[in-house]
């Protein structure tokens, strides 16, 4: 505990700057993990527990696209269109065979591709880990805001990011197919008995949800190191943030991931030890309080 | 009363064979599998008894198998207590603990009550890494577990620690089979049925469904006292969210709906990752694909699947 | 049970009937091909490792470099005349799997002999088994020191063969203290993974950094987490504290993410980064490895400055296709010691080369001079130790300084006094 720290923190606008910034910035990531996550579970009422793979996946073709092409752009767009290619083929060919059972075999499933493809990223980029290096465009001085340090490339990730957010929540709010899938989150029988055709939508819901994750991958690639496994802590922080946000709720994952990442922020100059403890801590008593999570609504 | 006779026919038979089995061919490994076996057979099972037999899906179960790993461990090295003494207050120890959490998660319905039981796991987890000078943080408590020597039992032979998991085992598996046969076990099934029915009759939903959590949570933690009592030591990976998984795994592949099927399913989980892990270093690959081919193919427990086999009629009535 | 209830709901009964019973019995029966492959004139040397997960990197070069050794060796005659055969098995990093692995290899993998290619947590699950079954083992991964220094936790026929945290610490805080008093550097930051190694390293390491330099003021330390991707906001709180140092305990893809992340926010021309870790795993994966980070030497080609070192490790290159990495110099120095106990004592039974390796030096590329020497605590001395700084091209580190091994003994030797171990 160092509260002294916090306070002085709090007193200086460099400090505020620099460590909301890249609070911003893991929790923005983060976000677009759990976006899809929340939306899957919305729709569909499925953990999709191998949200993590989608990520992983996402920043091993961003790797190799930048290898191949050097072109950064390319890559992110490859890996958000694959990834998305990968969520409906996931839905369709393994999750869509087991609606209706029980939980724990959808669980079962995901932990089987969770297993296949950490062993296949092993198999294709091999057993040690990789970096995909800054790329030339981002290769500049860090911006100075108030004395505090915001490099180019997290500015430009957080611009991104919050752009996708208002995307998906004016896509969710405003187009036909949106105001479909937040009913469907609402209420999925009611959609069903208006003769919607529920199989492209639950294809669509995870296509987004896979591209979104692959998405994230890509973002991150530049600066995190690629190894085998690597969705699975994403996946840890990805789930509290939609269960404390609510599951299902976009603008909840929203929220409580930026408080996360500020959490974490400026956690680290005032109680460091503690954070991940607070954060279960916080989990645990959302649910106990308001299992439908912050902002969601409880499902029957 | 009939059913109680049969099981413990059959609990006094399959003892009778595991503790003979030694006597006729004499394989370490053999031990050493149905060792590893006991533990994860008696987590599996106990956990069978809140999904399959109270439809209560916990996502969590973990914290008592680790619970149990690090309490009897710790008991054994920082006291003098006797095994038997130290295994008995460890149980005591999970009840309360079960007790405790139980109160608290039981109100919450379905995945809600999966995700509680999953936070709290997690809770427990990272406070194991980071009460480094009770648990030794991430590296486990080392050192081994105490050799003492009591009515000769000697829990650090081989022979006799196997000896000792096999009663357990079937000790342990006997009487969960008996909670479930009993009127308190068709009490929570009808709970989990039908909860609106129950609550009809006049069930109070919460007694039976707390006392099933609290007497899960004793027999995973006696499994943690065996898997403790293997490695002789206790590591952060008992209580971690992938070791739940696993029992999870178990369940689901021998079973939710036949006793045995945890059982069934943590065996054959064993023995596919021992074959898997010797032959390649991409068991995930191949465990993944069993797991796939398994959920798409059998879409149920491998006795569960038996027991329905077409053509059998009503297998499952007895 | 009412029959009301059978007619109700099927599932309500778990039942035991016989089909269950038999098909638990068929299934146990599946699952037990349990005999024992016998020997021969082959020698089996069991690897309990990690293959597969995050840290595969370790399994992987741990193997290369056995096999490299076992080819050779066999190529010579074998060890006492027997053919070496290695046989691998996944660990997965889970200290109960690592045991179970350890125990099959022993019980039922005919091995006779261990090579214990695991980390810390593994090593001393091993380290039980090994105590178990009285098998000779070297463990070639775990730098824990109380693995081999505390008595308690010792077992009569384990080794290690492997660098040490407290050798570590006791050379990186005698060069770094030559560092900061060459450059009047006072104010330093550390940042270590959160957990067991990373703290007692890090205060063991700070205890003697004191030793030699009682004046450094430490103006923050930072626990990034166990696993944490993403090492941004601890990025920003050093920058923000300024040191003039850092000192840090990441490593492989942690470093590796840290060096990245530290670019953004050009945490390198803040302050000097100081660490034992930068190796070439981390040299590979990272583009642009910044000037001037004090690194010591977990493997490296040019360090010692010997032919042997370089010729090995071009062999290693050739073969695999990548560079060795520390792992992969313990796993052949291993090797190098079994053969060379079997030379001596004409067997490779086991019980009598664990009395020859106690105390025996042997003829090593990667001894300081040429030479390590198991220690009677069963632990290696006299490997190379170096510290240097990073430059952008190859070889990457320049001007290495080798450790004073008469300094770290008498210190080590002061440590384990202070905790009692002897």
């Amino acid at each position: 505990m160092d509260l002294g720290a916090l306070v002085a923190c709090f007193a200086s606008p460099a400090c505020v700057v620099t460590q909301a910034s890249s609070g911003l910035i893991v929790g923005l990531l983060l976000f677009l993990v759990a976006a899809g996550l929340t939306l899957i579970f919305g729709v569909l009422k499925i953990v999709n527990f191998a949200h993590g793979t989608f990520y992983m996946l996402g920043a091993y073709i961003a790797y190799s696209v930048l290898q191949a092409t050097n072109s950064y752009g390319l890559a992110v767009l490859a890996a958000a269109a694959a990834m998305a290619v990968f969520g409906v083929a996931f839905e369709r060919f393994l999750i869509a065979r087991v609606y209706g059972g029980n939980v724990l075999m959808q669980l079962l499933i995901c932990y089987a591709v969770v297993l296949i493809f950490d062993d296949l990223v092993k198999l294709i980029w091999g057993a040690d880990f990789h970096a995909m290096g800054m790329p030339e465009a981002f290769q500049r001085a860090p911006i100075f805001i108030a004395g505090g340090v915001v490099p180019p490339f997290y500015a430009g990730l957080i611009v991104l990011s919050l752009c996708l957010a208002a995307l998906l929540g004016l896509g969710l709010g405003f187009t036909r197919m949106g105001k479909i899938i937040t009913a469907a989150a609402q209420n999925p029988q009611m959609v069903a008995a208006l003769g919607i055709n529920t199989t492209a939508l639950f294809a669509l819901v995870f296509g987004l949800g896979g591209g979104l994750a692959g998405l994230a991958g890509a973002l991150a690639a530049p600066v995190r190191s690629l190894s085998p496994g690597m969705g699975f802590s994403i996946l840890i922080e990805s789930f509290i943030i939609t269960v404390i946000g609510g599951m299902g709720s976009i603008a909840g994952a929203l929220l409580t991931a930026i408080g996360y990442g500020l959490l974490r922020g400026f956690g680290t100059i005032g109680f460091p030890l503690f954070t991940d403890e607070l954060i279960y801590a916080a989990m645990i008593l959302v649910l106990l309080l308001r299992p439908s999570g912050l902002f969601g609504r409880e499902i029957v | 009363m009939n059913g109680f006779w049969r099981d413990s026919g059959v609990a006094l038979a399959a003892l009778v064979l595991l503790l003979g089995a030694p006597l006729a061919f004499s394989s370490p490994a053999f031990e050493d599998f149905i060792i590893r076996l006991s533990a994860l057979a008696l987590f599996a099972t106990s956990l069978n008894l809140l999904v399959g037999g109270s439809g209560m899906i916990s996502f969590g179960h973990g914290l008592f198998y680790g619970f149990g790993a690090y309490a009897f461990a710790l008991l054994m090295q920082r006291t003098t207590l006797s095994l038997a003494s130290a295994v008995l207050l460890t149980l005591f120890l999970a009840a309360l603990v079960a007790l405790l959490v139980g109160a608290v998660c039981i109100r919450l319905k379905t995945i809600y009550f999966a995700f509680v039981t999953l936070a709290i796991q997690m809770l427990f987890y990272s406070v194991i890494i980071s009460w480094v000078s009770l648990t030794g943080g991430d590296q486990g408590l080392q050192g081994g577990i105490p050799r003492r020597v009591i009515a000769g039992i000697d829990i650090n032979q081989q022979g006799h620690l196997y000896q000792f998991c096999a009663v357990l085992l079937v000790a342990g598996l006997f009487a969960m089979r008996h909670i479930t046969a009993s009127p308190f076990g068709m009490t929570l099934r009808m709970i989990r049925d039908n909860e609106a029915r129950a609550a009809f009759l006049g069930i109070p939903l919460w007694r039976p469904k707390l006392a099933i959590f609290v007497l899960a949570g004793v027999f995973a933690a006696l499994g943690g006292i065996l898997a403790s009592l293997f490695v002789s030591g206790a590591y952060p990976e008992f209580a971690d969210w992938p070791f739940s998984g696993q029992a999870i795994f178990a369940v689901m592949l021998g079973g939710i709906d036949s006793f045995l099927g945890p059982l069934a399913g943590s065996a054959i989980l064993l023995a596919l990752n021992d074959i898997f892990t010797r032959l390649t270093e991409y068991h995930g690959l191949v465990q993944g694909v069993v797991i796939l081919l398994f959920a798409l193919g059998l879409r149920r427990g491998v006795l569960d699947f038996l027991r329905v086999l077409p053509g059998r009629g009503e297998v499952a009535s007895r | 049970m009412t029959k009301h209830d059978v007619k109700n709901n099927d599932k309500t009964k778990p039942g035991l009937g016989r089909r269950a019973v038999l098909a638990t019995g068929v299934t146990g029966a599946l699952a037990i091909p349990f005999l024992a492959r016998g020997a021969g004139n082959v020698l089996r040397i069991g690897v309990p490792t990690v293959l597969s997960g995050p840290i595969a990197l370790l399994g992987t070069s741990s193997r290369n470099a056995l096999l490299l050794e076992a080819d050779r060796i066999n190529a010579a005659g074998g060890l006492a005349g027997r053919k070496i055969e290695l046989v691998f098995e996944d660990g997965k990093a889970q200290p109960q799997e690592t045991a179970r692995v350890a125990r099959e290899l022993v019980n039922t993998g005919g091995c006779e002999l261990l090579i214990d290619a695991t980390p810390s947590s593994g090593a001393f699950a091993v380290q039980e088994v090994v105590r178990d079954l009285g098998v000779l083992c070297i463990h070639t991964c775990s730098e824990t020191s109380s693995l081999t220094a505390d008595p308690k936790l010792r077992a009569p026929t384990a080794f290690r063969c492997a660098r040490q945290g407290v050798h570590d610490s006791i050379a990186g805080g005698a060069y770094l203290a030559q560092f900061a008093n060459a450059h009047k550097f006072n104010k330093w930051a550390t940042c270590s993974p959160d957990y067991a190694y990373g703290r007692d390293t890090t205060a063991q390491f700070l205890d003697f950094f004191r030793h030699f330099k009682p004046d450094i003021e430490l103006v923050t330390q930072a626990w990034p987490k166990l696993g944490q991707p993403d090492f941004t906001e601890v990025i920003t709180k050093l920058i923000q504290a300024r040191p003039q140092a850092l000192f840090t305990l990441l490593y492989a893809g942690d470093l590796s993410a840290f060096i990245n992340q530290g670019n953004v926010y050009a945490l390198f021309k803040a302050m000097t980064v100081c660490t034992p870790n930068v190796d070439y795993p981390v040299l590979s994966a990272i583009k642009n490895i910044p000037d001037g980070i004090q690194s010591g030497t977990r493997y490296f080609e040019e360090f010692p400055p010997l032919p042997a070192n370089k010729a090995w490790s071009e062999a290693y290159r050739k073969r695999f296709g990548q560079y060795p990495t520390n792992w992969a110099w313990q796993n052949a120095a291993a090797m190098m010691f079994l053969e060379a106990a079997a030379k001596k004592a004409g067997t490779s039974d086991g019980k009598t080369l664990v009395a020859v390796l106690s105390g025996l030096t042997i003829d090593c590329p990667f001894g300081t001079n040429g030479k390590i020497t198991m220690r009677e605590d069963h632990t290696i001395i006299d490997y190379a130790i170096g510290w240097g700084r990073t430059i952008a091209k190859p070889p990457y580190i320049a001007d290495i300084k080798p450790a004073d091994w008469g300094q770290i003994i008498e210190l080590e030797t002061a440590w384990k006094k202070q905790l009692g171990y002897i």
